[in-house]
């Protein structure tokens, strides 16, 4: 019978691939060949190769493996030897001149000169002058904000750099340095616009001074480095990294599990939790170099057909009094699962050198928010509901970007909390592109028709970005709540030109204060980023900076290059002696964890459906043999 | 032997009478198939579930009230486990039915008023309207409807304004309703039509247009009726497949998360690595919730069909 | 076949299509917002400039139809250069943009690189989904009753109210999590050096078990049952009943008669099908970690990525006007009564 027989082919193929498919992992390891292969899993697309389009954590990683910054970061995030060997600044401090390492090789061979880095910091010079964007736009400013004017060679191992202001932050550009002989026969269309016709894409093999090169990749799935042969330092145990992309946390946590990769950046609380007590896989808690945080509209003046809903946002007064109803610690353990801190200042404790706690921190205490909004002068009226200086009953929208889901739960909370207060919270979700545009101050175009949001930023290895972001310049850019204090703007411009650190740390205090005092923002939490890595094939991880930090994605390629071959070592296991917040702990009691009972129970269940399956199937195979009865036809009419 | 009066009363009763007559019919033979009964006693469950929650579970809990640790599995107490803000899952899924259902319910009545309004008119009016509706309707077949509506919830959310909510659902769950009609409406039109248009050469259709019966009179009182049956056979799975996209839809991430539907407590689970954590109670029980609505409404519509419809020709 | 039905089907299907292109455009410059937000993010240093530069780039700063109204005399401007004009021609030569979120990566490049994965996921899925719902559907059909007939239809029923991506979460949960019989993410086990092509083949086919397993159980449920259906209708057709008076055997019975005309309503529905698999799989794809339309789908809409949309958008839709289409010449070649 035709039908039968194709169906009996098609499963004995079926039958056969699935046996194969079972023996395969048994009989093929994962890793192949003698080659050390480092796998680092990521949820972040890895679509860019052209270290101008950087914008994610991944894009970044996938140029600093490669390339040489001008300076570099060390094990504390000291500036270190990289590009440059040395450096001197001028009397004045408008002038720097850079030693080039000599007999610096790129990847391919020719040799690395001032002339790759004139090239390259020109290039920044050049777009910046045309008003061109290049690529992301991310890079840029890393020399624009330390007030770059010009670059020149005066032999192909000095390098000398023009400032319009004496500052510190020419050491922390955190550009990487291009081959010329590769890039400069492109114009800035070319290399900066992804959508021009012969967009350089910068596919391998790639030429770099790094000591991995990418020799191959598939976009958005995964980035295959090998070793420099060239690279002037100590390179690192590993022969290859790969970088993999993962769509969820989830499966990037398995794989781990599986030993099908070695690191993965980005994990969710509860998989932190459970990946504690797996053998042979530690995980690292690192301070974020960055916060959530709620926005409040402040914008003084009125706009026609938008603006906040109540003229109370305006009032300190009220924001103080409205910060004291929000259990940062709460929030930290509910939303994060324990892994972060209770947020603060502007300046996140990652920034060890600069970060100043409150002297008066607001506490969790909803008496003392109702007392001071009565002492405001926002009263409630009959139905308990607080009016506000117009006498109309304050409610508060609130939103966040779809993009951070998690948010969601925030806003659970605050608006349970603020209703108390007598205060009504509309929250609902909008699409990330939509809030742009719904944020968008009358100096931008737009309407800023919102009251309150949820979002995060991420800073840079100087805090100048993130202080700066409150100023009045940045009204129609990122300073979306219209906040505007001469006070501030004229520190932030001494904080950036202060080249003493215990002056500008001083200036930093301050604005830390004022901006804490002025309650523009209030930061429920700084978010931990969660990493996780097996200890049974590399040793020698090391987080940077050895108190907060991670061993991965962080500043510079040193991550990679401390790592050491845990097969070539001594037998004896290794211990790190990193500190890390964590130690692989005993399981947590009543943890959330499954233990063995539930899986058992799964498995059981899983059995019973593949047994009802096959024995159908087996049926199936068998009907041929018998003949058939005639069928009852039970159609009622 | 007298004739019997025939008084507009009387008309009235007999009338009654033999709807009674048929729904007994009906009612006896729909009994006999056990699948259908059994698929009846599930939704009459969920649909006490829907209505009265609270009676059964107390009050929703959300992160704020929730009683129990991160991901407790399930012991005594609570018997289903808790997420991963510690909310009682027993709570979550069976308040969920409410969202579930009410949003099935909503969708498929969009869908089915779209569907009857488009097939009966394309039907029995004919001609080029018949080509014009028929067109937008296979047009609507054709495309992909999940991308579709992946498109129209940023947009509709657009022109109705987030934030705001509409007789005690959330507007985010309106558009969910709304996309789902939109895009569902399709299939319907098509059965609607073909029915039509085999009602429309019956002899009693002359009749009437002989008599000088206008369109829409006819379209009310002889074809409505006659492809009421179809029409309730076809709502039932028109649920089903609802109460699916939704799931489907919020899984991707555009449900809201201010409401446990089940599809949108399937994406938390997801999200928040529920298989890796072998935390299935998590996902269990939404989900077999899920699979036991739409299997009754399957059970109860093919079982609908068989009985309303006996000489249903499964032809194009 | 006549060609008067060759003919009008053809014809219908390029109405469609060119319906399908206009809406396409349409639709996907409605969704709100912008997209050079997306990509440009937000970080010190983006100005406004930034945005007016790249909008500038991707030819959003045009007017988007070859019309608008304006407020004074003469009320209607023509716009030579929009958006829509560019669209149209670029579709119709073939070319479907520059993605933004791609990097450089053209629309097509992308989408080339993602059909692969989804043609092999669903097209073994959907080819065993076939086979054994087809024929589990004709089996229970024929032996209506049975005790695999109850079995065979409950299962069935069971699987055609799951949703795929729960049948994804528990095949990942049994057999990658807890067993770790196979991968768990991907397509192949990324940048390996292979000893030889065999080696590569068995490490892509350990990748495609679960997907393929989940794709297939949730079909085959589908088919199964209508299958089952069809059978059962076609065996209280006159002919069957005459066949069996005449003495003839079941199985040719089976064979010649019911099943292939069985065969004929099913195969138009699966067709039809095809169309609903697409939500299928997205979300399967997402479950497992897959590289194909599905992901790149979801990742497109994430980031507002108008090129990229319409583009997966106009393909998926022209795929399923040619399927239905082939089922149209299918049934018309089984069919005698449709020759005339």
């Amino acid at each position: 019978m035709r039908s039968s027989l194709r169906t009996r082919v098609v499963r004995t193929l079926a039958a056969g691939a699935l046996a194969i498919g079972v023996a395969v992992p048994a009989a093929f390891p994962v890793v192949a060949q003698d080659e050390l292969i480092l796998r680092v899993g990521t949820d972040q697309n890895l679509k860019v190769l052209n270290p101008w389009s950087s914008v994610t954590y991944a894009d970044y990683e996938v140029y600093q493996i490669q390339y040489d910054t001008l300076v570099g970061w060390g094990p504390e995030t000291e500036p270190i030897p990289a590009f440059a060997e040395s450096w001197a600044p001028s009397a004045d401090g408008l002038t720097w001149t850079f030693k080039i390492r000599s007999g610096m090789k790129w990847s391919d061979g020719t040799a690395a000169t001032c002339e790759d880095a004139r090239y390259t910091w020109q290039t920044v010079l050049d777009a910046t002058a045309q008003e061109v964007t290049l690529g992301s736009d991310y890079l840029p400013p890393y020399l624009t904000s330390a007030g770059l004017k010009a670059v020149s060679c005066t032999d192909p191992q000095t390098f000398v750099v023009e400032v319009e202001f004496a500052n510190p932050l020419i050491l922390q550009t955190y550009v990487p340095i291009l081959p010329a002989h590769i890039w400069s026969g492109f114009t800035l269309d070319q290399i900066g616009n992804a959508q021009a016709a012969d967009y350089f894409k910068n596919e391998p093999p790639v030429v770099g001074t790094g000591p991995y090169v990418v020799a191959s990749w598939e976009s958005d799935n995964f980035v295959r480095f090998v070793r420099n042969e060239h690279y002037w330092g100590e390179t690192g145990a590993a022969d290859e990294v790969i970088l993999q992309k993962f769509e969820s946390s989830e499966t990037m946590v398995q794989a781990l599990k599986n030993n099908e990769v070695d690191y993965v950046r980005g994990i969710q609380p509860d998989q932190f939790d459970a990946l504690k007590s797996e053998p042979g896989i530690k995980v690292v808690e690192g301070a974020a170099n960055g916060y959530t945080y709620l926005a409040y509209n402040l914008y003084p003046k009125p706009i026609p057909d938008g603006g906040a809903s109540t003229n109370a946002l305006q009032d300190v007064a009220f924001r103080d009094a409205l910060n004291y109803a929000i259990d940062h610690d709460e929030l930290v353990d509910k939303v994060l699962g324990g892994y972060g801190t209770a947020g603060t200042t502007q300046v996140p404790p990652f920034h060890a050198r600069w970060y100043v706690p409150p002297a008066n921190p607001r506490t969790f205490d909803i008496a003392e928010a109702k007392g001071r909004l009565d002492a405001a002068g926002y009263l409630l009226d009959a139905g308990g509901k607080r009016l506000d200086k117009e006498d109309k009953p304050i409610t508060l929208r609130m939103t966040w970007p779809s993009s951070e889901a998690e948010l969601a739960t925030v806003a659970e909370f605050l608006k349970e909390w603020w209703g108390e207060l007598g205060i009504t919270v509309q929250a609902a979700v909008t699409e990330d592109d939509t809030l742009y545009s719904l944020l968008l101050l009358p100096e931008a175009g737009g309407t800023a028709d919102w009251d309150t949001y949820l979002w995060g930023w991420g800073g840079d290895p100087d805090p100048t970005s993130l202080l700066r972001i409150f100023t009045t310049d940045e009204i129609g850019g990122l300073n979306d709540t219209g906040y505007s204090n001469p006070e501030y703007d004229q520190l932030a411009k001494d904080q950036v030109a202060a080249l003493e650190e215990s002056d500008r740390k001083a200036i930093i205090a301050k604005m830390q204060e004022i901006w804490y005092r002025d309650a523009i923002y209030d930061i429920p939490y700084y978010d931990s980023e969660l990493h996780a890595y097996r200890t049974d094939k590399f040793a020698g991880w090391r987080n940077q900076p050895s108190a907060s930090g991670t061993p991965l994605f962080v500043f510079g390629y040193g991550g990679y290059t401390a790592l050491t071959d845990l097969a070539a070592a001594s037998p004896s296991p290794v211990a790190s002696p990193s500190p890390g917040a964590s130690a692989a702990a005993s399981p947590e009691p009543g943890g959330g964890t499954a233990t063995g009972g539930d899986n058992t129970m799964i498995l059981a269940a899983g059995v019973a459906v593949v047994g009802v399956l096959a024995i159908g199937g087996i049926v199936l195979l068998r009907r041929r043999s018998s003949g058939g009865p005639a069928v009852e036809e039970d159609d009622d009419e | 032997m007298t004739t019997p009066t025939i008084t507009a009363s009387s008309l009235r009763a007999e009338r009654w009478r033999l709807r009674a007559r048929g729904a007994r019919d009906f009612a006896g033979r729909f009994a006999k198939r056990r699948e259908a009964v059994a698929g009846t006693i599930i939704l009459l469950v969920f649909t006490v579930f829907a209505l009265f929650p609270d009676f059964f579970v107390g009050p929703l809990q959300t992160a704020v009230t929730a009683t129990g640790g991160r991901l407790d599995p399930p012991s005594v107490h609570p018997p289903l486990g808790t997420d991963n803000l510690g909310r009682d899952m027993l709570n979550r899924t069976v308040h969920g039915t409410r969202i579930s259902m009410a949003i099935g319910l909503l969708a498929t009545v969009v869908t089915v008023v779209i569907g009857v309004l488009v097939g009966i008119v394309s039907g029995f009016v004919g001609g080029r309207t018949d080509a014009i509706l028929m067109r937008i309707t296979d047009f609507f077949l054709v495309i992909p409807t999940f991308v579709l509506a992946l498109v129209l919830a940023p947009i509709i959310t657009d022109i109705v304004g987030p934030g705001v909510e509409v007789l005690g659902i959330r507007m985010t769950l309106i558009v969910i309703v709304i996309v789902i009609g939109i895009t569902s409406w399709s299939s319907t039109a098509r059965i609607v039509r073909s029915q039509t248009l085999s009602i429309r050469e019956r002899t009693f259709v002359d009749r009437a247009r002989a008599v000088g019966a206008g369109g829409g009179w006819i379209m009310r009182k002889h074809i409505l009726p006659n492809v009421t049956n179809l029409i309730v056979a076809n709502a039932v799975l028109v649920f089903a497949g609802a109460v699916l996209t939704e799931t489907v839809l919020a899984f991707v991430g555009l449900g809201d998360p201010f409401s446990p539907s089940w599809g949108q407590t399937l994406n938390e689970a997801q999200e928040g690595g529920a298989a890796g954590l072998g935390a299935w109670w998590w996902f269990t029980p939404p989900g077999t919730c899920i699979v036991l609505v739409v299997l009754a409404f399957t059970l109860v519509g093919g079982a609908l069909d068989d009985v309303l419809n006996p000489r249903r020709r499964a032809r194009r | 076949m006549s060609i008067r039905y060759v003919g009008g089907r053809v014809a219908s299907a390029l109405i469609t299509i060119a319906l399908l292109i206009l809406i396409n455009f349409v639709l996907f410059r409605a969704m709100p917002g912008a997209p050079e937000r997306i990509a440009a993010g937000r970080h010190p240093g983006v100005t406004a400039e930034t945005f007016a530069n790249i909008r500038e780039r991707w030819g959003l700063d045009k007017p988007v139809y070859p019309i608008s109204i304006v407020g004074e005399p003469p009320f209607v401007e023509i716009n030579p250069e929009n958006q829509f004009a560019r669209y149209i021609a670029s579709t119709l030569t073939g070319d479907l943009g520059v993605a933004f979120s791609g990097a450089g990566q053209s629309v097509a490049e992308m989408i080339g690189a993602a059909i692969g994965p989804t043609l092999l996921l669903f097209g073994l899925g959907e080819l065993i989904a076939i086979f054994a719902g087809l024929a589990l559907g004709a089996y229970t059909g024929w032996r209506r009753g049975g005790a695999v007939d109850y079995v065979g239809n409950g299962v069935s029923l069971v699987l055609y109210s799951m949703p795929y991506f729960l049948i994804g979460m528990i095949m990942l949960l049994i057999f990658a999590t807890t067993l770790g019989w196979f991968p768990t993410f991907g397509m192949t086990t990324p940048g390996e050096q292979f000893a030889s092509p065999l080696d590569q083949l068995l490490d892509l086919l350990s990748h495609l078990v679960l997907p393929v397993a989940t794709v297939a159980i949730g079909l085959i449920g589908q088919y199964s049952i209508l299958m089952r259906s069809s059978v059962i209708e076609t065996l209280g057709e006159d002919y069957v009943t005459t066949a069996r008076a005449k003495g003839l055997r079941d199985n040719r019975i089976l064979r010649k008669h019911a099943f292939p005309n069985a065969l004929l309503p099913a195969v138009t529905l699966i067709a039809i099908n095809l169309g609903y698999v697409v939500a299928g799989a997205i979300t399967v794809e997402v479950v497992f970690n897959w590289p194909g339309l599905g992901t790149l789908t979801v990742e497109a809409l994430e980031a507002r990525d108008f090129p990229l949309l319409q583009g997966i958008f106009l393909l998926l839709s022209v795929a399923v006007v040619f399927a239905n289409l082939g089922a149209d010449f299918i049934y018309g070649y089984l069919d005698p009564r449709v020759r005339t």
